[in-house]
């Protein structure tokens, strides 16, 4: 398992670099821009201009303090889209891409059980996350002083914990999609699922109090409807989606363990 | 000792479609056994059940004695594979590679890598997917045969490999046999199956049709026979009587210089007792081709005297069935 865990990790260092390069570069694109947008108070006559269910879809409705403007932009928005992006790749990537190719035939066929393999993967896949959340939190860190956020570090380092969670639950579920047959699209779909589902369940459920019963079904709303950055993460949520993520990634082990490989 | 590889009514079937129907076949230690049949007959799907890859439906496996689809990466160890597509689409090296499945399967010898690289002339450090598929061919031999396996398993194994490096690796099948372990190997050309089996078994649409030694299958070949008598049209009436008496002498013609052809698909005792009463000045008897001898025992037809022609028209007809089966 370790094998398979440290390629998994070593062999992607080109991959794991980009991502983190384009995290960085989020980070120093819209953290800066907060003294001069939201400080002077432009930016809430804006936001008032707007309408309010555009400035809701946006999660833009906290952007009066830093913690808050650091959560919708940077960590609800393009820090989504990216990571998202990336875990779930990695998780559909994981046994779907390999089998596809036709080398996860290979490997099974060396000393390897299928559920060390899948554990193998897994762990690489959340180390690499972890790896990209820290590198966000430093560029947060780092930017604190100078872009005026007045963070609280430590209120954002549990908050990071959290949002790890919720990148991981989406990989998960990406690697379980692409275990369940082989297939890469399977993954990807099941993780976008879980992840534009959580998302657009969220947007539409904060518009009215007939849609609120959706956002029950939104991680997405797990993690940010507490407003994690600045009232500190929901420890609650937080442990739920981490139990998600094991149980979607054990399914993943038990389902590829129980099939026929490569046809 | 124990078969390497027993396999008894094996039964396999993806969703309601049945492909393979009842195997059976052994494979005693120290031997080579060739697995030939046409594209679609369920030679790849049988060796993956031998390596638990999938799971047969019914029947009895035991490959060095024990059951694969319980006794897990233990008895993979014990085994070297090399699988029948062999895509690497990755960016690291080679021997990154090598050295990872030697982590998962190992241990190998210090220095094996390198030595069977240098043999098949493969380079090491290029990035796999840059490799000619001969090259990754090769790196997939590497993987199957360095950590000296009980028991090899290669599907296809020479396919894009050149003629020079066939021999090589029929070099490397002779080593593991002489050192007393075992090799199955698949094909659907019998002739780089001649060379280093002692045994082939025939599958077609999921069964075996015939197993048989190359011994036997050599001496069930059909051979093309030529003969040249002295001149005279009595000597040639007399030999063509004589000739199509002998059992197993088949499509008996005289060519347009005078010469006698004919194919012999059986023991060629009678024959030369006939010849000998003739007065032959040259015999041509061809080496056997086995290929001819394996679509006999496909079921097909015997020789028409041209061995060559009908070779690629029926390998062609079995390859449409196939086909159609699958």
């Amino acid at each position: 398992m370790w094998e398979i865990f440290t390629r998994g990790v070593v062999d992607s260092w080109r991959a794991t670099l980009t991502w983190a390069v384009g995290l960085v570069a989020a980070a120093a694109l819209y953290l800066p821009l907060f003294p001069s947008m939201v400080g002077n108070g432009q930016m809430q006559q804006m936001l008032n201009s707007l309408p309010s269910q555009l400035v809701k879809t946006l999660n833009y409705d906290q952007l009066g303090n830093g913690a808050g403007y650091t959560q919708s932009t940077l960590f609800g928005l393009l820090g989504f889209l990216l990571l998202s992006m990336a875990t779930i790749a990695w998780g559909a990537s994981a046994v779907g891409s390999d089998e596809e190719s036709g080398i996860l035939e290979l490997t099974l066929a060396h000393g390897v059980t299928r559920v060390q393999l899948v554990a193998g993967r897994a762990l690489a896949i959340l180390a690499r996350l972890f790896l990209l959340v820290l590198v966000m939190y430093c560029a947060v860190a780092v930017l604190n002083g100078p872009s005026q956020l007045s963070l609280n570090l430590g209120t954002v380092a549990g908050a990071a914990l959290g949002y790890a969670g919720l990148m991981a639950l989406s990989s998960a579920a990406a690697l379980l999609g692409g275990a369940l047959r082989g297939r890469r699209v399977h993954g990807l779909m099941l993780g976008a699922a879980v992840s534009v589902a959580g998302y657009v369940f969220n947007a539409v459920g904060r518009q009215s109090d007939s849609a609120k019963w959706l956002l029950n079904f939104s991680p997405y709303h797990w993690f940010f409807g507490a407003n994690p950055f600045s009232n500190g993460v929901d420890w609650g949520a937080c442990i739920g989606m981490w139990v998600g993520t094991i149980v979607l990634m054990a399914l993943a082990a038990v389902v590829l363990r129980a099939r026929d490989v490569g046809r | 000792m124990s078969s390497s590889i027993s396999v008894d009514s094996l039964h396999k079937s993806f969703a309601r479609n049945e492909v393979l129907h009842g195997l059976s076949f052994e494979l005693p230690p120290g031997s080579v056994l060739g697995l030939i049949g046409p594209n679609g007959a369920g030679k790849t799907t049988t060796l993956r059940c031998l390596l638990d890859i999938i799971r047969p439906s019914s029947g009895t496996l035991r490959v060095l004695g024990e059951d694969p689809r319980h006794s897990g990466p233990e008895l993979r160890r014990r085994i070297g594979y090399l699988p029948g597509e062999l895509i690497l689409e990755s960016r690291v090296t080679g021997r990154r590679l090598l050295n990872h499945f030697a982590a998962l399967s190992g241990p190998v010898k210090r220095g094996r890598i390198e030595e069977l690289a240098e043999r098949l002339a493969v380079p090491l450090d290029k990035q796999v997917r840059e490799l000619s598929k001969g090259n990754k061919q090769k790196l997939g031999l590497i993987q199957a045969f360095m950590h000296d396996p009980e028991l090899l398993v290669l599907d296809e194994p020479t396919s894009g490999l050149d003629p020079l490096l066939q021999q090589e690796f029929l070099a490397m099948v002779a080593e593991v046999r002489n050192d007393g372990r075992s090799v199955l190997l698949s094909s659907h050309v019998l002739s780089e199956l001649q060379q280093s089996a002692d045994r082939v078994a025939i599958l077609r649409a999921g069964t075996i049709v015939a197993n048989a030694s190359v011994d036997e299958l050599r001496a069930n070949a059909v051979r093309k026979l030529r003969v040249r008598l002295e001149d005279g049209q009595e000597a040639l009436d007399d030999a063509t009587r004589r000739l199509s008496a002998v059992p197993g002498v088949d499509g008996l013609r005289t060519l347009p210089d005078g010469q006698l052809e004919a194919s012999v698909h059986d023991g060629i005792r009678p024959l030369l007792t006939a010849l000998a009463a003739l007065p032959v000045t040259d015999v041509v008897l061809e080496e056997p081709d086995l290929e001819e001898a394996v679509l006999t025992l496909y079921g097909t037809n015997h020789g028409n005297g041209h061995p060559a022609t009908a070779t690629g028209h029926r390998t062609r007809r079995l390859e449409r069935h196939a086909r159609k089966e699958s």
